[in-house]
């Protein structure tokens, strides 16, 4: 964990909640935006392990907190387990690949629609599911999914910029 | 060497399994913390205006011009096909209008009656553009790019178009957050203007999709309340201003237990397309304050 990876990161976490709240608010379709902020956790839990993965959770969704939620933490603690549970799977899938990550994406994304439904609907009685699954919880997967395309490999090729910084610069020392 | 803590050297790292136990902690903490007090609010309130906000106002006030722009061209070939169909428009509308004369008369009547027009002007109001919306798609709340240094305070009514909106509920030095009455977890003290009778609009998720917002709990036994019937804030609300126009009954329906009815109710306010909205810098007087 060096100082260039976590200010890198942060940057696109910061970047990446703007522009959700922003510009895809604005071309958003039918009311439903992409949850950029699920594509950031779960990629990098993928990239580079549970470890980071529920760090970058954690910060991810504090950074919701701060915004939109109601208490603080309650997002964080939901961002950060997805992080963890995905940073598992590290070990067992190969990264570079881009269609499993997409697939993790996606289905971490239904995982947290439905943990919020569960924690912010159902506990209020309202029971309709399958409403609430075609309406919000799958477009939003799906839309997610589909800008994953695009955002994936771009935080792949920066994280593998920074492991070939770090690499170089663990061989001088050699 | 301790199971805990492995040293690698000169640095030592937590297993990923201690910290998430601990930052579960921390969360837990944070939760029950914010729950009952807002010690946290000053601080990170001060962080997300140094480090998002401005970017959120620049970014928005861009994409906006650039999509009114673009608007505007793919625009231009929809109008000649509008224009033949306005043209029909026109003839029902002229019919139309002059039963809303009617209608209209019978408002400028109701509205002198309750001195509706009288109160919105006497609240002092501040203009406010949105600058960013929720990151979830569950509610609806958004930011807008004026706070306290312009004033505004938590539980400050904010209204767009004449028509109810929401309420600030934290507010940090040049931003707001404004929690919209058709968010799922918001509720509203509203009053029926034609008898008066109270009656709670609540957000809803599941009937926003199909442009109304929900009320219930209201008591009328005499069937006095129709369809098309004004709803404004009542005066017994703790946080908002009485006689601000909240929307229009669409169905009434009765409950299982005949006492109450509840129904839909058509929002006055577009939210769909909603650029900027009035903040009314006035608290509602509770007494004893």
């Amino acid at each position: 964990m060096n100082i260039r990876r976590v200010l890198i990161n942060f940057i696109f976490v910061i970047v990446s909640f703007i522009l959700q709240t922003t510009i895809f608010r604005i071309i958003d379709l039918g009311g439903i935006t992409p949850n950029l902020l699920m594509i950031m956790t779960a990629s990098i839990a993928f990239i580079k392990g549970d470890r980071a993965g529920l760090l970058s959770g954690f910060f991810c969704g504090l950074l919701v907190d701060i915004f939109f939620g109601t208490y603080l933490g309650f997002f964080a603690l939901i961002y950060m387990y997805i992080g963890f549970i995905v940073g598992k799977l590290h070990i067992i899938f190969f990264s570079q690949n881009v269609a499993i990550p997409i697939v993790v994406i996606t289905i971490s994304d239904i995982i947290f629609g439905f943990i919020c439904y569960v924690l912010m609907f159902l506990f209020r009685t309202k029971f309709n599911i399958g409403y609430y699954m075609m309406t919000v919880i799958l477009p939003e997967a799906v839309y997610t999914a589909i800008i994953a395309i695009f955002y994936y490999p771009i935080i792949l090729k920066v994280n593998n910029a920074i492991d070939e910084k770090e690499q170089r610069s663990a061989k001088k020392f050699v | 060497m301790s199971p805990i803590i492995k040293r690698r050297g000169e640095e030592f790292t937590l297993p990923s399994k201690y910290l998430l136990f601990i930052l579960t902690i921390v969360c837990t903490a944070l939760i029950v913390i914010t729950f009952n007090t807002n010690l946290f609010t000053g601080p990170l309130n001060s962080f997300a205006g140094v480090f998002v906000v401005p970017f959120q106002k620049g970014i928005t006030s861009v994409s906006t011009s650039i999509k009114e722009t673009t608007d505007k061209l793919s625009s231009i070939t929809k109008l000649l096909e509008e224009n033949e169909k306005l043209k029909e428009q026109v003839d029902e509308l002229t019919i139309a209008n002059t039963n809303l004369e009617q209608e209209k008369y019978e408002l400028t009547e109701l509205r002198t009656l309750y001195e509706l027009d009288a109160q919105y002007e006497e609240y002092k109001k501040t203009g406010a553009r949105i600058i960013a919306k929720d990151a979830g798609n569950w509610y609806y709340s958004f930011v807008i790019d004026k706070g306290s240094d312009d004033g505004i305070q938590v539980d400050m009514n904010v209204i767009a178009g004449g028509g109810l909106v929401g309420r600030v509920i934290d507010v940090g030095p040049d931003w707001a957050k404004v929690q919209s009455i058709i968010a799922d977890n918001s509720s509203v003290s509203g009053m029926v203007l034609s008898s008066s009778d109270n009656l709670i609009v609540s957000g809803d998720l599941e009937k926003y999709r199909n442009g109304y917002i929900s009320f219930s709990k209201l008591v009328d036994d005499v069937d006095r309340v129709k369809i098309g019937d004004k709803i404004v804030t009542s005066n017994i609300s703790d946080k908002y201003l009485p006689g601000i126009l909240i929307g229009y009954i669409s169905t009434i329906d009765d409950d299982s237990n005949n006492l109450t009815k509840s129904g839909t109710i058509t929002p006055a306010v577009d939210f769909e397309h909603m650029n900027e909205v009035l903040v009314l810098l006035e608290l509602k007087n509770n007494g004893g304050k």
